[in-house]
């Protein structure tokens, strides 16, 4: 009996993109159909499964039907799970979700875009790795593989017993893109196999090569040895600040911004006014945050906490930036994004990001 | 058997010269003996002369990267290592594992610029930088005079440039090695030299790095030493080989920007490219076209293409078009 796995296809995902609509969020599903939209799901759901090399090594259970049945049908041995009606939707995604976690799924497949995980996020959050197979029109968060096929991969090194990391949902405006303005925020986390490039090609093993986990370590251990006991400082979201937080030994609210002085937590999941109210008990202060993946803001996109005002009060000059290598060397550079022009100004140029343990990187900080 | 290109070593797509090789083949002819002390020096002098510095300054290793690597090993011992993001990978790696204080400065595409005043006012205490000029993987120049001549003015810095792909360039700072004792030039025969198989490196080193590197002027293959002596002797052939890989690589360039991928201008044997396609270096393997995967260092859907032969050449076009065609209908 192989390992058990789920499947979960949204059969409108994608729909968008060759009639020129941005995203079939809402009612978008239907004017695609209407102009004429073929779904690509089915041939995105052959793709990873044909590249899987560990095929029979799989225990799988399906969505029914365009949900994930029809598409697997003839490839292999398969369970449906739960029901559908006529028309789908993301209800059908989070509730098929979860009654597969509660059937014992070690790894869900899903195929579909950026609402798609949102949905994922909100049924099952990290409790079972996900594979996120990209469908959608654009597909911008983190946790999705770069196309079917390396998803494919990542079904396999899952197998092989890949180490798991924590990859970033975003929450894409869809009115806004077909604007042609990228409004996202950063909505949640997905666990996923972590696919790492150990060797170039002919030249010897890399030594860079470390789990993500074992780098946000590093990273936690450097900052934490360098913190001053008498500085205020403001967690951001994200999971390397998490794992500072439990260097520290303190609990982080993982989308929300947390106070720590001298190593001990001063304000949990504080809004704006909690931290302006921080800000005036304490004397010096500091921000730190990290990057989204895929774009690079480090304020302004799921860090609306740090309002102008909060950044003003700790100053520009107090914000530490940290991130993993891996993470930070596949962005073209930061970006700022407070909502206040002449403040994001002063950020134009170059922070240095800690990176590892002893190591940092100066990055372009863009408008 | 279909043969499989090869385009992601950076390598000379041609030969050694007949001469050279039958030099390394007497070379294989004595493979129970070390290389000859005279015949080393003869190199030395013979790299000395190419690149008209000192004999003193020369010094030698079985391969650019095991020097490059030796010398943060040894001088990277209570001083901060900076390197540019993206860089030549065996530095990144030998700066992860040597360097207690490592600092990159990243190159932001498009323009992969090294910023040299940012860089000159993070030098903070004792430091050991190292700039491969042009860099690896994104085929571009990061230095000029002013700006060598700004980080060698700060003190308690040692300077290594690594040179690898100077003979497509034209651009060195070796004659700056004799004023300059903190300065370094890493060079090999690998590329240009069409050599990488007998792994001839070397490099002109100031003062400060003569001493200390003697103890590392080391034995190469004996093959590879006849080799290296009769290829320099040969440098004309070198010449007219590189001058064909940089006709190639503008061909080639714009063959790939008319089938709509991004092509970053090159100084060197290879072109950084970007495509929207996802997964092409792995989809190019299918086709027998290696191409180098460098998502380790830069966004996803950049790749790097050695300049091959024109057929080689050809062949990576037509499998790269039929991806991208796909991929814009």
């Amino acid at each position: 009996m192989g390992k058990s796995l789920g499947l979960i296809v949204n059969p409108v995902a994608g729909m968008g993109g060759s009639v020129g609509l941005k995203g079939t969020d809402g009612e978008m599903h239907q004017k695609a159909l209407a102009l004429g939209a073929e779904p690509i799901t089915p041939k995105r759901t052959r793709d990873l499964l044909t590249h899987i090399q560990r095929l029979e090594e799989l225990s799988l259970l399906v969505a029914p039907g365009e949900m994930g049945e029809q598409h697997v049908e003839g490839l292999l041995p398969f369970k449906v799970v739960g029901e559908i009606g006529q028309e789908t939707s993301a209800k059908d995604t989070e509730r098929i979700a979860c009654e597969m976690v509660d059937r014992g799924i070690e790894l869900l497949i899903f195929v579909g875009g950026d609402g798609t995980a949102r949905d994922v996020c909100d049924a099952i959050a990290t409790t079972v790795p996900v594979v996120a197979v990209p469908a959608g029109v654009k597909v911008f968060s983190a946790a999705f593989a770069v196309s079917a096929r390396a998803a494919a991969e990542m079904v396999d090194a899952f197998l092989e017993g890949s180490a798991l990391t924590e990859e970033e949902v975003l929450d894409i405006d869809e009115e806004a893109f077909r604007e042609d303005r990228l409004a996202s925020r950063l909505y949640g986390y997905l666990l996923v196999p972590e696919v790492r490039l150990f060797l170039q090609p002919g030249k010897s093993a890399s030594s860079v090569g470390k789990t993500a986990m074992q780098s946000k370590q590093e990273i936690a251990t450097c900052v934490v040895e360098g913190m001053d006991p008498e500085t205020l400082y403001l967690l951001g979201p994200g999971t390397t600040l998490k794992a500072i937080a439990d260097e520290l030994g303190v609990d982080k609210t993982l989308l929300g911004v947390d106070a720590v002085h001298a190593r001990a937590l001063v304000g949990k999941d504080v809004n704006e006014k909690g931290i302006l109210d921080l800000l005036e008990g304490y004397g010096k202060s500091k921000i730190m945050v990290t990057p989204i993946g895929g774009n690079g803001f480090i304020l302004g996109r799921g860090s609306k906490q740090f309002t102008p005002e909060v950044i003003r009060q700790v100053d520009a000059s107090n914000i530490v930036v940290v991130g993993t290598r891996d993470k930070v060397s596949q962005l073209e550079c930061l970006r700022v994004d407070t909502g206040d022009l002449e403040l994001d100004e002063r950020f134009r140029g170059y922070v240095r990001v800690t990176v590892g343990y002893g190591e940092a990187m100066l990055m372009e900080v863009r408008c | 058997m279909r043969e499989t290109i090869r385009l992601h070593m950076n390598e000379m797509p041609y030969p050694p010269s007949l001469g050279v090789v039958e030099a390394a083949r007497q070379g294989l002819a004595r493979l129970n003996r070390y290389a000859d002390p005279a015949e080393l020096e003869a190199l030395r002098g013979l790299l000395a002369s190419y690149c008209g510095v000192p004999r003193d300054c020369v010094i030698l290793s079985p391969g650019s990267d095991l020097l490059l690597r030796e010398v943060i090993h040894t001088f990277s011992q209570g001083r901060r290592v900076i390197t540019p993001s993206p860089s030549f990978f065996p530095t990144v790696q030998a700066a992860k594992q040597f360097a207690a204080e490592w600092l990159s400065v990243r190159l932001s595409p498009p323009a992969f610029d090294l910023n040299t005043r940012l860089l000159t006012e993070a030098l903070e205490g004792p430091s050991l930088v190292i700039l491969d000029n042009p860099n690896n993987p994104t085929g571009r120049l990061l230095l000029d005079p002013p700006a060598v001549e700004a980080l060698l003015q700060q003190e308690n810095v040692l300077l290594v440039i690594d040179e690898a792909y100077y003979e497509f360039s034209g651009v060195t700072f070796a004659d700056r090695v004799a004023e300059h004792p903190q300065l370094a030039v890493i060079r090999t025969l690998d590329k240009a030299f069409s050599l990488a198989g007998a792994r001839v490196g070397y490099g002109i080193v100031g003062e400060t790095f003569q001493d200390v590197l003697l103890s590392f002027q080391a034995f190469l293959p004996r093959p590879s030493l006849c080799a290296a002596i009769e290829a320099l002797e040969r440098s004309k052939d070198m010449r007219e080989n590189v001058r064909r890989v940089i006709g190639e690589r503008e061909r080639l360039r714009r063959a790939l920007e008319e089938l709509g991928a991004h092509v970053y201008p090159s100084s060197t044997n290879f072109l950084l490219v970007r495509s929207e396609v996802p997964d092409l270096v792995k989809r190019l393997r299918d086709k027998g076209v290696l191409v180098s995967e460098v998502s380790t260092q830069l966004p996803a859907g950049f790749f790097r293409v050695s300049i091959g032969t024109p057929g080689e050449n050809d062949a990576f076009v037509d499998a790269f078009a039929e991806h991208q065609r796909s991929r814009l209908e």
